[in-house]
């Protein structure tokens, strides 16, 4: 791990209050160093996804300080600058979502191409170029001109990384990519993870996949109402759990 | 898109499969024979309750001419007052979901008042009495407002139908974008698009399809309303159709005639809609 370096993601003392009594994270800090690979364990409640949606800004922090890749945005904080940095933001980071939420009314290749072309202004040829490679490298090249619903749930989940892999994202975030799987498309979307996982991308992922936590994981955290409780490498975590609540949730879904 | 060829396992089909097969391609087959015949039926009687009626078919084709030069009328008030419909309804949409309050407020009271007021008023109102609106307002001192606020029929019918029907359309619209799931903004803001790319981009190309078969529904009703604008004097189809009928006292042809022509064109209408709304469907699952 690289301890020295500047991290690629900052979060510090965050907040989410929805109402008097409902405080859903409660002061969460977190590093991840550019290249690493995190897991988010936790009980559904938890807040782990709440804290995935505030790295791109998809929710708003009550308190608190994000900084990604050098861009910080602090909740609250009210300027004009403010909205670039959230698109900054987005910009570097990629998001794949429990439903995929690829484009129906494009195919697979219009899928990829739409961020770098709207968003980036590319020129589509060379949007396209870079598409089929990313086609390519998810294993999908004879899918390019499907539109989503006539692809597999893998298959879309697929083609939603290399959506987010074609704006050149410097992190990664997984919000429960797997969950919506039928048992037997999960291997090809956690094969396609850690491909990239090895390839030196910064990954944050919400996911009960244990294979991906095993194989590729640095660091695995855990979370319970609102709260880191343990962190530490996979094996410690999975061989080794000290607090008593990560050992309850693991034997439930181990 | 490339033909799938299932590979079902060894040995291919069994007769009995094959032979339900056969059948329910019969009872198909049956289904639509059957149907073709009902509209036939149903054709022949109209023709013979017409001849029954003792139509004066000569006086019917003599005239024909007569009215169909009405139907350009008809076609230019509907076609520009869809136009402008289609417009204030999507900024009326905007802004009914709008957290501005002034633009919010705005299209708000736009609708319930356009909604709540029967057309008929609201096309005298463009008429007759958006010329007095002009002349107190040129007491107020503003020249000119008087004579430009004196619309001649085909324009005010225009503005008359174009901004109701927009109310209509405004909640069709806003009920489009809001039929759109919250994961395809979030997708799309994540990819870093801001709140116009995202608009345009994502959310209105999936709206649309929802609103299609409602748009193509008010356009179809515009067209007969359309013949409202007959009551400020212009020559449009329904006009020309009573006029004539009333003077030879021969009404009920004129009638069903101007009915015809009416129903042909939403005919035409309806063929244009199914082809769209086909087209509009191609990331769907299933089209035949």
């Amino acid at each position: 791990m690289m301890e020295n370096a500047a991290p690629m993601v900052k979060i510090t003392n965050i907040h989410k209050v929805f109402a008097q009594n409902l405080h859903v994270l409660c002061g969460i800090n977190l590093e991840v160093a550019k290249g690493e690979t995190v897991v988010i364990l936790g009980a559904s409640g938890s807040g782990k996804s709440t804290l995935l949606l505030f790295i791109n800004f998809l929710e708003e922090p009550t308190a608190g300080t994000v900084e990604v890749d050098g861009t910080a945005i602090h909740a609250g904080e009210d300027d004009k600058t403010r909205e670039n940095h959230i698109l900054e933001i987005r910009k570097k980071t990629g998001m794949c979502f429990q439903s995929f939420n690829l484009f129906p009314h494009m195919t697979a290749l219009e899928n990829i191409i739409e961020g770098p072309t709207t968003v980036l202004g590319q020129k589509k040829k060379q949007a396209i170029l870079y598409a089929e490679e990313l086609l390519d490298w998810v294993g999908l090249n004879d899918k390019r001109n499907e539109y989503p619903s006539r692809l597999s749930g893998g298959q879309q989940q697929r083609v939603a990384i290399a959506r987010s892999l074609a704006m050149k994202p410097k992190v990664m975030l997984f919000d429960e990519p797997t969950s919506a799987l039928d048992p037997e498309l999960v291997g090809e979307v956690v094969d396609v993870m850690e491909r990239l996982a090895k390839e030196g991308m910064t990954i944050i992922a919400v996911t009960h996949e244990m294979h991906f936590a095993w194989d590729v994981a640095d660091r695995v955290l855990i979370m319970d109402e609102g709260n880191w409780i343990e962190e530490g490498t996979p094996e410690e975590i999975f061989y080794n759990p000290k607090e008593k609540r990560t050992q309850q949730f693991l034997a439930h879904i181990l | 898109m490339k033909a799938k060829t299932m590979h079902p396992g060894t040995g291919g089909i069994p007769p009995e499969a094959q032979q339900v097969l056969q059948q329910i391609e019969t009872e198909k087959s049956k289904y639509k024979r059957n149907m073709i015949i009902a509209f036939v039926v149903l054709i022949l009687f109209m023709i013979t309750t017409l001849v029954i009626l003792g139509l004066d078919f000569k006086f019917m084709a003599k005239w024909l001419p007569f009215i169909l030069a009405g139907s350009g009328y008809t076609f230019l008030v509907a076609f520009l007052a869809i136009s402008l419909a289609c417009i204030l309804a999507v900024v009326g949409a905007l802004g009914r979901l709008s957290k501005n309050p002034i633009f919010n407020s705005i299209a708000t009271s736009y609708v319930s008042l356009i909604r709540g007021t029967p057309l008929l008023v609201q096309v005298y109102m463009w008429y007759l009495a958006l010329p007095q609106i002009g002349k107190a307002l040129e007491a107020y001192g503003i020249p000119g407002v008087q004579r430009l606020f004196t619309l001649p029929a085909v324009p005010a019918g225009i503005l008359a139908l174009g901004v109701c029907y927009g109310a209509y359309m405004t909640e069709t619209v806003r009920a489009g974008i809001q039929s759109i799931k919250i994961g395809q903004t979030e997708a799309a803001k994540a990819l870093g698009m801001n709140k116009t790319q995202t608009m345009k981009r994502i959310i209105f190309p999936q709206a649309l399809r929802v609103i299609i078969p409602p748009v193509s529904n008010e356009f179809i009703a515009m067209i007969k309303d359309s013949s409202l604008v007959s009551l400020m004097g212009v020559w449009e189809l329904s006009y020309r159709a009573i006029k004539v009928g009333r003077r030879h006292f021969q009404s009920l042809e004129m009638l069903i005639m101007v009915a015809f022509i009416y129903w042909i064109m939403c005919m035409v209408l309806q063929f244009v809609q199914e082809k769209i709304e086909k087209y509009m469907a191609r990331g769907d699952r299933r089209i035949s």
